[in-house]
């Protein structure tokens, strides 16, 4: 009965022995990432009237940023005596190293102004992309994202891969009445709280369109799931069975939402129809087990979740409509295997999780059959990850550099950066594009053929 | 310290003599305040309204008495009610300790057939985040079952996790953990234990 709790101590001191924890033993403890090539993009001063100035210092400073946190294009900077005047210059960008070459201006008049972006190829010395954004009040919650946007756009431009500076985190942090709901911008700014609810909210997890959080709160004592409206800012109870009904997910074509609830004592997956309404169909079958966390894959066909039905914590695979559950971890006799939290990437092809290492969880990535284990993290506590939509970032709580917080890591690169300083972060989603010009649906055709190749 | 023992022995005397004093007419019940006996040939009339106050002081002494060992009964009952019961790492098993506990807590619920109770399920901080609501969950239905199994009616019990977000102890380490591991036993209905009753 005690042994889960006495394996552990012995585990933690005795550092030499390297098989006493959860790692199969075909996986290298060590992070192991593949040196990338990025290559260098530069932008210099956005050029403006004087009296926009000071919007273009602060829009470049916004994109420069998310170029960076794409990881896909190495910043340069670049000196202010460098002349921007008449054609472009090719062959001075060329010897400075520079890749891409970014120009922006800021025009129009400073009630409406134009962001006009160009990129330029300096390897083949031509006009790859222009476009121009119109700038929202800077007050405008929708101004910092159209700038996310802008970045993106450049990102694709320049990799065919969009970016993914237009997204939000969700994540759960202490209040002064408790636990609530906060979301924040991919680059850890515009950090605002949308619960209110002062009791314990817990697992958000973004709709499919950017527009609704579903979480679990306490609020009304019972344990239940409700779906916050993000744009009028109110929450309203979307599933309530008797019991507790936590972890919820949606589909990726946001038609069904998966949660966990409780029966008979313990915890077992369900559906339920978003489009209808209605009905929670039982999911999991697992007597004297619990099974929870369900992430669906992209197609919405299978789905990943979390149970302790044989005895130790494992995530397991199983067919949407029906079928049996498949381990996909490894099972290890006697040892104390603690794997949680799984979510499935949006590009279908690995499920992220977080797994005992000696008694401490690390991140981990594996196929959805169960091949290639991957380790991502080794210093300090590491949890509860989520991935970005372009399948290559996640976002996890972490307790490494000494403080904890909320931290953005590239699987691709192993560049890793800290999105939240915050004590008590946790149970991160990352969203999926929330980009404007698709998201309000009036204005969404104005550029979207440009978009789409 | 001298002095102190002085008056005590000089206030039992007191006692003594005001029970010999008093004689076989009264009930044998120690009395705390001696009484001084009036003398009883002065005014006869007073003696009906004496026996008045004396039965007066009588009952709200027995009511006194009644409303102490009624206080004494509530703490006791609240004491059993509120003791928590442990459990092992990652389990929801009922360990001997425990049943123990619940041992106290299945007699004094047959005993008090209106107290009504919320099992709360809570872990220590190890486990992940939403695995720890589960475990919780667990835990608080295990003692529920435990008490059903005794006859217990189920509908005298709602029961809640709160995962490891209610820690008892708040440090990181096993004592903590051991400690935070548990079930706590908030009355919901008092019963026949509400002072009213």
């Amino acid at each position: 009965m005690i042994s889960g709790a006495l394996a552990l101590a012995p585990a933690s001191i005795s550092a030499q022995e390297p098989q006493r924890d959860s790692i199969p033993t075909d996986v290298r403890v060590g992070i192991l990432y593949q040196p990338v090539f990025r290559p260098g993009i530069v932008m210099p001063v956005i050029s403006a009237p004087p009296e926009l100035r000071e919007l273009a210092d602060s829009v470049l400073a916004v994109i420069l940023r998310d170029l960076d946190y794409s990881d896909r294009l190495q910043v340069m900077s670049v000196g202010e005596d460098i002349p921007l005047e008449g054609p472009v210059n090719y062959g001075l960008w060329d010897q400075l190293g520079a890749v891409w070459l970014l120009l922006g201006a800021i025009e129009g008049p400073a009630d409406a102004p134009v962001l006009r972006l160009s990129l330029h190829d300096v390897v083949y010395r031509l006009l790859q992309d222009v476009r121009a954004f119109e700038l929202p009040p800077i007050r405008d919650p929708a101004f910092r994202m159209t700038l996310h946007s802008a970045a993106d756009h450049v990102v694709r431009w320049a990799t065919s891969s969009t970016g993914i500076a237009a997204t939000r985190i969700a994540f759960v942090d202490r209040s002064a009445g408790g636990l609530e709901i906060f979301v924040v911008d991919s680059d850890g700014f515009a950090l605002r709280r949308l619960s209110d609810d002062s009791s314990i909210a817990y697992s958000p997890a973004w709709s499919p369109s950017g527009d609704r959080i579903a979480y679990m709160s306490y609020k009304d004592g019972d344990p239940a799931i409700y779906e916050f409206d993000v744009n009028p800012g109110t929450s309203s109870l979307l599933v309530d069975l008797p019991g507790m009904d936590m972890t919820p997910t949606y589909s990726p074509d946001g038609t069904l939402l998966g949660f966990a609830a409780t029966v008979e004592g313990r915890t077992e997956v369900y559906s339920y129809n978003l489009a209808e309404r209605c009905c929670a169909t039982r999911l999991t079958y697992a007597r004297f087990a619990n099974s929870l966390s369900p992430s669906f894959s992209p197609d919405g066909k299978r789905f990943a979740f979390n149970s302790d039905r044989l005895g130790q914590l494992h995530i397991f695979v199983q067919d949407t409509e029906d079928g049996s559950a498949e381990l996909i971890t490894r099972y290890i006799y006697d040892q104390s295997v603690h794997n949680a939290a799984p979510d499935w990437s949006p590009t279908g092809d690995r499920i992220a999780f977080h797994g005992w290492v000696e008694g401490v969880p690390q991140i981990f990535t594996v196929a959805p059959d169960g091949r290639g284990l991957r380790q991502l993290t080794q210093e300090g506590r590491n949890e509860d990850p989520s991935w970005a939509p372009d399948g290559r970032h996640i976002v996890f709580a972490s307790t490494r550099g000494g403080s904890a917080g909320l931290w953005v890591l590239d699987v691709v690169s192993g560049r890793i950066r800290r999105l939240v300083r915050s004590a008590e972060g946790r149970l991160p989603d990352w969203s999926g594009r929330l980009d404007s010009t698709f998201l309000v649906g009036g204005t969404a055709a104005a550029g979207r053929n440009r978009d789409n190749p | 310290m001298v002095i102190n023992l002085k008056r005590e022995v000089s206030w039992l005397s007191a006692v003594a003599l005001a029970l010999v004093v008093a004689g076989c007419g009264r009930a044998p019940a120690p009395e705390p305040e001696p009484q001084p006996e009036p003398e009883p040939q002065v005014q006869p009339r007073d003696e009906a309204a004496e026996r008045e106050a004396r039965e007066a002081e009588e009952r709200r002494r027995r009511e006194e008495e009644e409303r102490l060992r009624r206080e004494a009964e509530r703490r006791r009952v609240l004491s059993v009610i509120a003791e928590r019961v442990h459990f092992d790492f990652d389990k929801s098993d009922i360990r001997p300790d425990a049943e123990e506990v619940l041992q106290r807590k299945v007699s004094l619920l047959r005993e008090y057939p209106g107290i009504r109770l919320r099992i709360e399920g809570h872990c220590d901080e190890r486990g992940s985040n939403e695995y720890n609501l589960a475990l919780g969950q667990r835990r608080a239905e295990s003692v529920r079952r435990y008490l059903m199994s005794y006859g217990i009616d189920a509908g005298r019990f709602g029961t809640i996790s709160y995962g490891e977000e209610r820690p008892l102890v708040d440090a990181h380490n096993e004592e903590a953990w051991a400690q935070n591991r548990r079930a706590d036993f908030p009355i919901t209905d008092h019963g026949r234990l509400e002072p009213q009753d």
